[in-house]
């Protein structure tokens, strides 16, 4: 499709430096070859992630292949939109026919999936180009974890620190160019921690938007799949492609999808924003607090009407999605916790087992619980726009094994969206300490992807965060 | 509530794990019953939790 939003580019010299936006139109026209594209990021994983480790499996035949297919198509005047020839990666939680999913675990067979997910096959229609497979924490929760056959991928920001999680891979190999887009899955901020954490874009949509089919489960009333891109344009292109209704996963929403990309019209004037600082303000570090105030204040010269609201302590929305989650992984790994205990990792195995103290009416009480919370969060959609709040409270955290657990400080900021099942997008807002970045979560009402998105894109337009690029060491020399 | 109960509340519902195990398991009987002990009571008989069952999502789909 045509789109003033498409950027025109070029120079090519180094196509890995780009995004979507201006690959999309370069291989449209002939001018970027999707081949030389797949090549150029299969080279720059071969040199530096050995020393990141982002990918558990890299597909490079089979990249090579759907490269070669995809120029032959375009050639032929076979356009398929601005995913065609663009490489991306999964987090290996999603399934895709022939490769095997490991989830970061020991637990899983090692066979070859048999179907792809229902988002691979989105992704495949649209004629991206799959390099690989990307580190996780332990099904999606148990992480960062030094005693799973994979050690967790680093921050390519810094590789003195780890890149967040639980889509830790999918976050630094988009941070480090190895892939323009990548699927990450979010149940309480797994998207929008590791975007926060390395400078990217994440957003974890509304809960039934995109497909969980295909994807192994962490907890299925709160399981979410996104995009993790480098811009919001980038990040509104991926959505365009794969939102839907899959009448085959039971949490799909049968609604209408819009154009996100037409959402993004750079005029913010008007629009009701709450900042939620009582959230970060104390409980954040100082250069998150003055990074999310700046950022609130450069939606407010945008024209935006920003209004400081306070919300409920984030220990409600967290204590209530953990007793949620942890009886549903409970159920999950029941039968591999009474069997084989030792195939865990320890830090998902510590999470599961709480479930077996869970009783059913606890259970049902947290879902109570969770209407309460979801209704309260939602009621300030009347009033307003969209939420702004920090993206993260932290930092990336050191890449250090003896490094406090973050689950067991229990303040994550990423949960109330996740337990209200409202979309939410992390966009950097700048870099601090160590050179590890910032981020804001600019949340909406259920749906309203297209006003996350349009808020982040009219604030990534004046800012140059997105432009920045971390510079990688090969790991002979790392 | 003892160690010894703690362990027996996880046999009875299925999970006796080697003794290896016991100060996961009892780390996690603390963090879990903090948060239980947090959840809202006292709630109406008819106060719906946020799960709802929809037949026509259960029919079978064509390839």
């Amino acid at each position: 499709m045509d789109h003033p939003l498409l950027a025109t580019h070029s120079d090519f010299s180094d196509p890995t430096a780009l995004g979507i936006a201006e690959l999309a139109p370069a291989i449209r026209s002939g001018a970027l070859s999707p081949v030389a594209l797949t090549e150029a990021c299969l080279a720059r994983i071969a040199r530096y992630d050995n020393a990141l480790r982002c990918f558990v499996t890299v597909t490079a035949d089979r990249a090579r292949l759907a490269a070669a297919r995809a120029e032959a198509e375009i050639k032929a005047g076979h356009y398929r939109g601005p995913l065609h020839g663009i490489p991306y990666a999964l987090k290996d939680i999603v399934d895709v026919a022939g490769v095997p999913t490991t989830a970061h675990s020991r637990l899983m067979p090692g066979t070859p999936a048999a179907a792809d997910a229902h988002v691979t096959t989105l992704l495949e229609q649209a004629g991206a180009i799959l390099l690989g497979k990307l580190g996780t924490f332990e099904f999606a929760l148990g992480g960062p974890s030094w005693d799973l056959p994979w050690p967790p991928p680093l921050n390519p920001w810094n590789t003195d620190f780890l890149p967040g999680g639980s889509s830790s891979g999918s976050g630094a190999a988009v941070a480090a160019r190895f892939v323009p887009m990548a699927i990450g899955t979010d149940t309480g901020g797994s998207v929008r921690w590791p975007a926060a954490c390395c400078g990217i874009v994440g957003l974890k949509p509304t809960y039934g938007l995109l497909s969980r089919r295909g994807v192994q489960p962490n907890t299925f009333s709160i399981d979410h799949c996104g995009p993790m891109t480098r811009t919001v344009r980038d990040c509104a292109l991926m959505l365009n492609v794969c939102a839907g209704h899959d009448p085959r996963d039971p949490g799909s929403a049968d609604e209408a999808v819009p154009d996100y990309v037409a959402a993004l019209t750079g005029d913010i004037a008007g629009l009701r924003i709450a900042l939620v600082r009582n959230w970060y303000a104390g409980e954040a570090t100082s250069e998150i607090t003055d990074g999310v105030d700046r950022a609130a204040a450069i939606l407010s010269r945008l024209g935006a009407i920003v209004e400081e609201v306070s919300l409920p302590d984030i220990g409600d929305y967290c204590d209530c999605k953990t007793l949620i989650s942890t009886s549903e992984l409970f159920t999950i790994h029941a039968a591999d916790l009474r069997t084989r205990p030792e195939a865990f990792g320890e830090k998902l195995r510590q999470r599961v087992l709480g479930g077996v103290f869970i009783r059913a009416e606890e259970y049902l009480g947290a879902l109570r619980w969770r209407n309460d919370l979801a209704r309260g969060l939602q009621a300030w959609f009347g009033r307003y726009d969209a939420l702004v709040t920090a993206g993260w409270l932290n930092t990336a955290e050191p890449a250090d094994p003896n490094h406090v657990d973050f689950f067991r400080r229990g303040r994550n900021i990423t949960m109330p969206f996740s337990l209200a099942g409202v979309p939410a997008i992390s966009v950097p807002i700048g870099f601090g300490e160590h050179n590890l970045p910032l981020a804001m979560q600019i949340a909406a009402a259920p749906f309203a992807e297209a006003t996350v998105l349009r808020v982040g894109d009219a604030y990534e337009r004046v800012s140059e965060w997105t432009t920045r690029a971390p510079i990688l060491h090969s790991g002979d020399s790392a | 509530m003892t160690e010894d109960e703690i362990v027996l509340l996880a046999r009875q519902a299925g999970l006796n794990l080697p003794a290896e195990y016991l100060p996961e398991l009892l780390d996690a009987y603390a963090n879990v019953r903090r948060m239980i002990d947090r959840i809202p009571v006292g709630r109406p008989r008819g106060d719906e939790p946020a799960h709802i069952f929809v037949p026509g999502k259960f029919m079978p789909v064509g390839e």
